[in-house]
């Protein structure tokens, strides 16, 4: 096999036609899709992702509490941490005078809408806020992530506070979450100084609020799907009320997931808290993840539907290519660079820059990949083919699919 | 069903109410930025639309800032400290930065952040002149408004500026070194409380309930729209040179498409959307047609009743107007519920 590269429309297919050129992403066969749907379609594969990271994890801490807690405790520690040394009052548009905890609400609304995670702030005070999601692609995720979520927040809103003047402590709770079941996740936060309430644990993190009777439900028919940036009505801007503006350049999807901002980094403290080893828990990971992988395909209308949406034309069989173009999809979706080495009928070799998919600098996020690619062309393709890396340069991973016989896979 | 966030708040109430009865003080440091140099004066001539050449050293002055188009960009109390230096007071500094570098141009002039120099206290109400004058040195009685000095609070220099952001007559700001903060403040508090008055604690209090009811805006009220619109027209000068004014000069002869407005909405306990928390702000109707959106809705404690800002159509809307806005009557109002 030859490192040829089948017939491709080239990527700068178009220029010199007058074309206007905008961010998108292209499959091998033309199948064209918008930035914003890139966005959509990295945001929810890297939640199914995390989905299946964290089935590792809940074998590795079987209990509920002790593994909500733990997560907590890992989360608030280290946004605190990083939240104290790079700060970006400013950015957020966080001012001077802003005393207390409550400021760290406009880092949370800032990063839930670049995450997709659309709806609306409803309260900014000094003793109260709230903020109500319509959307959360994590939803899928499982209810102790909704909880660390809230206590890495707790954490940044401490680290920005101590910034300046002294204020109220505020208490981030949860008290809905879409990823428990509720139509909205709803971020309460309120100063036990003025609403008095039981101190909880890190991971009791889900209220009940007592300004309950203040918060303001969505119905239905008012809620959104769509983050400011990508609505017309918002100018494509999003804006927290504090003059702080981003536009519909900002790009979240490859900065935090849920499996590297959270899940990754909790499976790392269970290997320094003992309860494995890291080979063991790389073990569970992979066992997990290629197992969710193959179940994406693993409905014939599935591997159809995948199929019409790369464009692969109809004349093309069961082989490596359709396997590499949604990979390809991805890295594009993510904007993680990569080169075609070879792509033919019978081999795809993609070298892929780690550090497009060390999303947050999560060191083993291309393997967690990598694993979950090897259970997708089980069925996406069929089981003659398999995905592994080999002979990859520095920083950089090289998969190949192709078929092979394997006794022990 | 949602329970009105202000209203009921008798924290929020008293912190209000002490500044417009008797004084409330509040830690209100924004961003500072000091500039300097012998063409400061021509350049924040053209980088603000208002007139700079006329402001005299120890006066202040406020203006917008615009964009090419015309828009506002951010506003700003502007300080004459000497003749060839300025402070300017902002909540945008890091962008202010970067606006005056790209048009620098020639101008000779340099400037830095002095944010984390000066600490601010702002001292509002009609008691606010008493509570001043039991702290400095020298006396604050004949300082006009928008006027600063220097001078001394217990041996501890600080410059105080006659200005506010809530309305009222009396109001002072004062400015001092980060290291003596705790003592100032040791000093402040009881003497408030000798006047009947309290610390405001509260944002929404400090940055919307006070200016809004006084007819202030607070920057995301401004964004996107121009000074037309938002009645900030009445002093620009146009007989100079500034960043903006071509564009303005085209909205003045074709006539601004919108206008802001006050509205009233008797209903207290209502759950309508607006741009101060972000997002577009919740549609305005009348009659069926939308004609504008949401940008402002606190609460007057001095009305008793919620007040906010909408941005309407120009010319469609007149006091006394009645709009439904997400289901709730509401009434259009003239933008100030001090009286």
């Amino acid at each position: 096999m030859g490192k040829k590269i089948d017939e491709r429309i080239p990527q700068n297919s178009g220029e010199g036609a007058n074309f206007k050129n905008y961010y998108g992403i292209r499959s091998p066969w033309n199948k064209i899709y918008s930035y914003q749907e890139a966005l959509h379609y990295a945001s929810r594969f890297e939640s199914v992702l995390s989905a299946a990271t964290i089935q590792a994890l809940r074998i590795i801490v079987p209990d509920y509490e002790e593994r909500a807690q733990m997560m907590c405790e890992e989360a608030f520690e280290r946004l605190y941490t990083t939240g104290k040394y790079y700060g970006d009052d400013d950015g957020f548009g966080i001012h001077p005078f802003m005393c207390g905890q409550y400021a760290g609400a406009l880092i949370g609304d800032k990063g839930d809408d670049a995450l997709l995670m659309c709806g609306r702030c409803q309260d900014f005070g000094t003793y109260r806020a709230e903020k109500e999601l319509d959307v959360c692609d994590w939803d899928i995720c499982g209810s102790e992530l909704c909880r660390t979520t809230t206590m890495s927040l707790q954490g940044q809103a401490k680290a920005s506070a101590e910034r300046r003047r002294k204020g109220p402590e505020i208490d981030y709770m949860m008290v809905e979450a879409k990823g428990c079941g509720d139509r909205h996740c709803r971020i309460i936060a309120e100063s036990r100084e003025k609403y008095p309430a039981l101190p909880h644990k890190l991971w009791e993190s889900f209220g009940p609020a007592v300004t309950d009777d203040m918060k303001k439900y969505t119905e239905e028919k008012d809620c959104i799907d769509e983050s400011m940036m990508f609505r017309e009505e918002c100018n494509y801007h999003f804006v927290n009320g504090t003059n702080n503006e981003t536009d519909s350049s900002n790009q979240m999807i490859n900065m935090s997931t849920g499996a590297s901002l959270y899940i990754l980094p909790a499976i790392a403290e269970t290997v320094k808290r003992g309860y494995v080893t890291r080979h063991q828990a790389d073990h569970i990971l992979k066992c997990v993840l290629e197992a969710a992988g193959k179940a994406m395909f693993g409905e014939r209308y599935a591997i159809k539907a995948c199929r019409d949406w790369l464009g692969v034309p109809s004349s093309f069989g069961e082989d490596a290519r359709v396997m590499g173009a949604l990979i390809e999809m991805l890295l594009q979706s993510l904007v993680c660079e990569y080169d075609v080495e070879s792509f033919n009928k019978d081999e795809v070799v993609l070298i892929i820059e780690r550090s497009g998919l060390e999303i947050t600098a999560t060191k083993d996020m291309p393997e967690i990949h990598l694993w979950m690619w090897q259970g997708m062309v089980k069925t996406l393709v069929n089981a003659q083919w398999s995905l592994w890396e080999e002979k990859s340069p520095e920083r950089k991973m090289r998969i190949k699919i192709a078929k092979k016989i394997d006794k022990f896979m | 069903m949602y329970k009105n966030i202000f209203k009921y708040d008798d924290m929020k109430r008293s912190e209000h109410m002490a500044v417009r009865t008797t004084v409330g003080w509040y830690f209100w440091t924004h961003q500072l930025l000091e500039i300097s140099g012998p063409d400061v004066t021509a350049f924040l001539d053209y980088m603000y639309p208002n007139d700079i050449t006329s402001l005299a050293v120890g006066r202040d002055r406020y203006t917008t800032m615009l964009d090419e188009q015309g828009e506002i960009i951010d506003d700003v109390v502007i300080m004459r400290m000497d003749k060839e230096r300025y402070w300017v007071s902002t909540l945008y500094a890091t962008k202010t930065d970067d606006w005056w570098y790209f048009h620098q141009g020639n101008f000779n002039v340099e400037w830095r952040e002095i944010t984390d120099e000066w600490e601010m206290y702002a001292v509002q109400g009609p008691k606010s002149r008493d509570l001043v004058e039991s702290l400095v040195r020298d006396s604050v009685s004949n300082l006009k408004f928008f006027a600063h000095m220097d001078t001394e609070i217990d041996q501890m220099p600080c410059l105080i500026n006659r200005s506010g952001f809530s309305g009222e007559k009396f109001g002072y700001e004062i400015y001092i070194h980060p290291e003596n903060r705790d003592a100032l403040e040791a000093l402040i508090k009881p003497a408030a409380e000798k006047l009947g008055g309290k610390e405001v604690t509260e944002f929404q209090v400090m940055a919307w309930t006070l200016p809004t009811e006084a007819n202030y805006y607070y920057m995301r009220d401004l964004a996107h729209t121009n000074p037309f619109e938002t009645g900030l027209d009445k002093n620009i000068n146009w007989k100079k040179e500034f960043i903006g004014k071509e564009a303005l000069l085209e909205i003045r002869e074709e006539g601004p498409t919108r206008e802001m407005l006050g509205f009233e909405v008797p209903e207290p306990d209502i759950y309508i959307r607006s741009k101060q928390y972000g997002g577009p702000g919740e549609p305005v109707y009348l009659s069926g047609e939308e004609i504008g959106r949401v940008s402002k809705l606190v609460y007057s404690y001095m009305k008793d009743v919620n007040i906010g800002y909408i941005l309407a159509q120009k010319g469609k809307l007149h006091v006394g107007d009645h709009i439904q806005i997400h289901g709730y009557e509401a009434v259009i109002t003239e933008k100030n519920w001090m009286n």
